[in-house]
């Protein structure tokens, strides 16, 4: 029995189709074969990658396009703040003109107020000194008199006129304005 | 040398097994050695598409998908070179094809019998580049341009167009076919005249650089060969006038 099958197993393997040959049935499981490999390839390689490739290029495509428009939004802020500084540089510079238009304004202000002042105090230094001199001399006037009136009753050692003693009083008074 | 054409006569070439053989209303369906490996041929080939096409990132960091990503782009390159855009729906075929035919001749290696050694095999992938290639043109031509074609230039010239829309598919079959059957032919021819040898020992080595040619170099060509002209027949196929 079991070598029966065994034989016939060894006959049925004995049995080959000839080198060249074309076998209906080897062609039609070919093209069901082929068939499948096809689908096969497609589902499980070719859709997805083409899948994964067309959404890469439209994440490509999104990404450069962000990045254009990032690009651009950055360069608008740029100018921007290049605007903002020129004006606050615009500003300081008016700030700083502004400035030292005053205090150059105040600088001569002062002067002039320091000028007034010491002429003034000058004026009235000048105006007691007038005055210092003129009591001093009318001082002076007063004892030089005395000196005079007692040097000259010593000197004549005689009674004087009141007259005879003014007359000598002023030219004495006289001589001294003309040399003081 | 004597002794080895002596001994030449017991080598012998035969063709696929019958495998598997059975009734199926009345029409006796066999299934031969060819489509057995086929079918192994098939089993790998969706493992490794089933591996290679799972978990696709779109920012690509894994070999994996870069295989993958290689293999898909060479293919549609292929087919956009030689056909061109519009013909990019028969990238599925072409890859598929490229890769079937590739893996079974490389079957030769493992020691099972190379599908591709089979010309009921090829002829099926030859009455595919037939039907595409009649197709495309009843598609781009019309009834009026199909049949226009055949008495172009010149009506007499109807027999020739007819052998010669034929005789495409039919060289390229035989082409590829009889390419890596001499192969293995070849193949078998050395082991066994080097296994006369020395006791088979000068079998160790030598076949290896042949098989580098006939086994992995010719499987790769003639499936190239096979799929280029797969593609320039049906883009050629195409109605330019009308």
């Amino acid at each position: 029995m079991v070598e029966d099958l065994l034989r016939a197993a060894a006959e049925t393997e004995q049995a080959h189709f000839s080198l060249v040959s074309i076998d209906v049935n080897t062609i039609v499981f070919t093209l069901i074969n082929t068939l499948i490999i096809v689908l096969i390839y497609f589902f499980f390689l070719h859709k997805p990658v083409c899948k994964i490739l067309d959404k890469r290029a439209e994440t490509v495509n999104k990404d450069m396009d962000e990045a254009e428009k990032a690009k651009n939004e950055a360069n608008a802020v740029k100018a921007e703040y290049e605007q903002r500084l020129a004006e606050s540089k615009e500003e300081a510079n008016r700030i700083v003109a502004d400035a030292t238009r005053k205090a150059q304004q105040r600088e001569e202000e002062i002067i002039a107020e320091a000028n007034s002042e010491a002429t003034k105090l000058k004026q009235r230094a000048e105006e007691s000194i007038e005055r210092e001199k003129k009591r001093a001399i009318n001082e002076i006037k007063g004892e030089i008199s005395e000196m005079v009136v007692m040097a000259a009753g010593k000197v004549a050692e005689k009674e004087i006129t009141a007259q005879d003693n003014e007359k000598i009083i002023d030219s004495v008074l006289a001589q001294i304005g003309e040399e003081s | 040398m004597t002794d080895l054409l002596k001994t030449a006569a017991e080598f012998t070439v035969e063709g696929p097994l019958e495998s598997i053989s059975f009734n199926l209303g009345g029409w006796r369906v066999v299934i031969s050695e060819s489509i057995v490996v086929q079918w192994i041929v098939m089993l790998i080939l969706a493992v490794v598409f089933f591996i290679l096409g799972r978990n696709l990132k779109v920012k690509a960091t894994s070999r994996r998908q870069m295989a993958a990503e290689y293999l898909v782009t060479f293919f549609r390159g292929m087919v956009k070179d030689t056909m061109g855009v519009k013909y990019n729906k028969y990238t599925a075929y072409i890859g598929a094809l490229f890769c079937f035919s590739i893996l079974s001749s490389l079957m030769g290696l493992l020691g099972l019998r190379a599908p591709t050694s089979d010309l009921s095999v090829i002829a099926a992938w030859g009455i595919v580049t037939f039907v595409l290639t009649q197709r495309n043109k009843f598609k781009t031509g019309g009834v009026k341009g199909f049949f226009k074609g055949f008495i172009e230039p010149l009506p007499f010239m109807l027999p020739f167009n007819i052998i010669g829309e034929i005789a495409n598919p039919v060289s390229q079959t035989l082409r590829h076919f009889a390419n890596i059957l001499a192969g293995s032919v070849i193949g078998g021819l050395v082991y066994f005249a080097l296994g006369q040898i020395a006791n088979g020992l000068a079998s160790i080595g030598i076949p290896a650089i042949l098989s580098l040619y006939f086994d992995l170099f010719s499987s790769f060509i003639q499936a190239y060969i096979f799929c280029t002209l797969t593609m320039a027949y049906v883009s050629m196929a195409e109605c330019s006038d009308d």
